[in-house]
């Protein structure tokens, strides 16, 4: 590279001088246009050449010293929003890490990925491992696009950290260098039905057994595992279930759904969707007179965006999900930190809770890392992620680490949450809860 | 006995709008015989447009049709003159291929500039409706059709009785021989494609009170006008608007009384139904249409 430059430089500067020369030549004579052109294009020649230098120099003054690790996240497409949101509370760990010093002495670099679909989270994967060399993955937010790139990385036995996706089998398909911080959609249920039986059934005056549920979901990896695991786990403990209402995510009209639900009358409707569809559903179940709480799943129903599309009607809107940042602080030490650290560098408040758990859960890898010395040989980060053992109510979420042999983080619970005011509040459990919930039709 | 005739109302309603959506993109399919995959992003475009008249100088969504409409006229106009005029003679594949990347290139452009976010309008009648025999008809959506419904009208008046208009049908009968009658076709595929991107701006225009708009919203109108456009037949303005309140009723039944995760599979059977049963559409103009502009 730098050899190269020199002769190019060289050359190019015998042509400037040529040029000047012929200026000078010519005396007071202005230029012509055409001058003018060769002239501004030679320049900027120049300029380019010097930056490219300057970044070739750069790169290769810490290259002996930066840990690679490849960041997975669909920050284009659909699913854009909530995956960039993602990786910046990833990215924020990363710069904290780097000022503190790095990963076991090494600066963390972060080599993007796009899982903008399914299919180009496979190739991206690739892309990643085999063209870029790096020798772990962390992302990915959305549950699909982790089942294919995680796939391809189990396959080829390089390490793959979830921080974000929830779907059950991520974990149970007997990888043994996949790992998952976040909580699985069997953690959500496990809160929801918690909440239904002891908050809603009381405050309802009725007998859990009593208790109609409704579940509503989009119809992609996300909604149905949660929805199925919700189910089953209601029946279990004697919910009645009765309808399960699956949808497309980018339907214009869910106006069929919520005739469905009327005629299921249901004292609540879990419903679990991502960002257009739950303002959706929401917006048809006001115009169409569905008088019904709704408890979300994490996903749309916890977006600032949603509550400005509801307005008034977001009040009491109910939620399951990652630790949000209304809670009660004695349990999420780090947390009022990140959010500094969060409008220091993206200039706006968080849009969701994601870029916190993707915080809590980057730092988990950089944690783990730093124990095999910057290594990411499969067995080395094996040996040090079963070592883990962080307790609840220490990180900046709230969660502890504990990993099970399927590489799930078992120590993880999830909150639930309630618009009020415009703001998204923990409100059970009580440990971590601000406020007492209110229940709203 | 009620549910139906409510799920029929929310199907006509949805049908309006799929309606609105599908003209403009049949008058650029019929005249200009060009499968504009880039449709869908016209809507977005319209949505985006009005979303930022409301937010940023508080105007009303509907009010915001008045800069909308000429905007996207315009925008069309430099579409046809700059994109399509000069593949107009090449493959098929070439036309697809140009307008998706279009497509692609407006929704990534948008992502990077207005971000990700959903965003939407408030408006007093956002989340209104009114009353008919205990029938519940959203107001936004309401709206919506009556203007599909006039629109298609004055569509068809215009085609019907001004000289542009004939000269327009012209074209979409016989191109070539609309030419050997003295009709400069190129000027006349600039007002169907400015025409046929003012009505996607109307339909951004009505869409915003109750839908989200962010940059892939488009994706799911440019293929449902599709259906709408090629089952009401080709150049037939009143074929899309059947078309468009029959996929809108189709829908809203299959997703009630079948499944909601299903509408969209049912819709697309009949879609491939009709084009091995009767390529030129419903209401199509007969021999010669079903090429939909495959040539």
């Amino acid at each position: 590279m730098i050899s190269f430059a020199k002769v190019d430089l060289a050359l190019w500067g015998q042509d400037l001088n040529r040029d000047l020369g012929r200026v000078g030549c010519l005396g007071l004579r202005k230029l012509t246009n055409q001058e003018k052109g060769a002239f501004m294009r030679k320049t900027v020649w120049i300029v380019m050449l010097c930056v490219s230098l300057v970044l070739g120099f750069s790169a290769g003054a810490f290259a002996a010293k930066t840990l690679e690790i490849g960041a997975l996240y669909p920050i284009s497409g659909s699913l854009a929003l909530l995956g960039e949101e993602s990786w910046r509370g990833a990215e924020i760990a990363r710069m904290q890490r780097n000022k503190a010093g790095g990963v076991a002495g090494m600066e963390v670099i972060f080599v993007q990925g796009d899982a903008n679909t399914p299919a180009t989270s496979r190739s991206e994967a690739e892309r990643l491992i085999e063209q870029k060399g790096v020798k772990g993955i962390l992302g990915t937010y959305s549950s699909s696009r982790c089942m294919v790139a995680s796939e391809v990385a189990g396959r080829k036995g390089i390490p793959y950290f979830e921080l974000g996706a929830i779907a059950n089998d991520i974990t149970t398909r007997g990888y043994k260098t996949m790992w998952r911080i976040n909580p699985t959609a069997a953690h959500f249920s496990v809160a929801q039905v918690e909440f239904i039986i002891d908050w809603l059934a009381p405050k309802l005056g009725k007998k859990p057994s009593d208790i109609k549920v409704s579940v509503a979901h989009e119809d992609s990896d996300y909604g149905s595992s949660v929805a199925a695991s919700f189910s089953e786990l209601a029946k279990k403990k004697g919910l009645q279930v009765v309808s399960v209402e699956p949808y497309a995510a980018n339907s214009s009209d869910l106006s069929s759904v919520i005739f469905r639900l009327r005629k299921a009358e249901p004292d609540i409707v879990v419903a679990v969707s991502y960002a257009q569809d739950a303002i959706l559903l929401s917006r048809q179940a006001i115009e169409l007179k569905l008088n019904v709480p709704f408890i979300g799943t994490g996903g749309g129903h916890s977006l600032q965006s949603f509550a400005d599309a509801l307005g008034k009607n977001a009040e009491g809107v109910l939620n399951v999900d990652f630790t949000q940042y209304e809670v009660n602080t004695a349990f999420t030490p780090g947390l009022t930190n990140f959010l500094g650290l969060y409008k220091e560098t993206f200039k706006a408040n968080p849009r969701s809770g994601h870029s916190l758990a993707n915080y809590m859960g980057a730092n988990v890898v950089f944690d783990i890392l730093q124990k095999t010395g910057g290594s990411l040989d499969p067995k080395a980060v094996q040996k040090a992620a079963m070592a883990m053992d962080v307790k609840v109510g220490s990180t900046a979420t709230g969660w502890g680490v504990k990993f099970d042999e399927n590489g799930q983080n078992i120590r993880v619970t999830p909150q639930v949450t309630q618009w009020r005011d415009g703001k998204l509040v923990t409100v059970f459990p009580k440990g971590a809860a601000v406020m007492e919930p209110i229940l709203i039709k | 006995m009620d549910l139906y005739i409510q799920v029929l109302v929310s199907g006509l309603l949805l049908g309006g709008v799929y309606a609105l959506i599908s003209i403009g993109l049949n008058l650029i399919f019929g005249v200009v015989r060009i499968i504009n995959f880039a449709h869908g992003e016209m809507v977005m475009l319209s949505m985006y447009l009005t979303f930022w008249l409301h937010h940023l100088y508080g105007m009303d969504p509907y009010l915001a049709a008045i800069v909308v409409l000429p905007v996207m006229f315009l925008f069309g106009v430099a579409f046809q003159r700059v994109v399509v005029q000069p593949i107009l003679t090449t493959s098929a594949t070439m036309k697809i291929f140009t307008t998706v990347g279009v497509s692609l290139l407006l929704q990534n452009l948008v992502l990077i500039f207005w971000k990700g976010d959903f965003r939407t309008v408030q408006t007093s009648y956002s989340m209104s409706a009114f009353e008919v025999f205990e029938i519940i008809v959203s107001i936004p959506r309401f709206v919506a059709f009556v203007a599909a419904l006039l629109s298609i009208i004055i569509l068809y008046a215009f085609l019907k009785f001004t000289f542009a208009g004939k000269a327009l049908r012209a074209i979409v009968e016989d191109n070539a021989v609309a030419r050997l009658m003295g009709v400069n076709v190129e000027r006349h595929y600039l007002l169907a494609f400015g025409l046929g991107c003012a009505f996607s701006g109307l339909g951004g225009v009505l869409l915003m009170p109750f839908n989200a708009v962010y940059p892939t919203v488009g994706v799911t109108y440019t293929l449902l006008a599709f259906v709408v456009v090629v089952l009401g037949g080709l150049g037939s303005m009143s074929g899309t608007f059947l078309a468009g309140l029959f996929i809108g009723v189709v829908e809203a039944f299959g997703g009630t009384f079948v499944s909601p995760a299903l509408k969209e599979a049912i819709y697309f059977g009949i879609f491939i139904l009709v084009l091995l049963v009767r390529p030129q559409g419903l209401f199509g103009m007969g021999r010669g249409t079903e090429e939909v502009g495959l040539k």
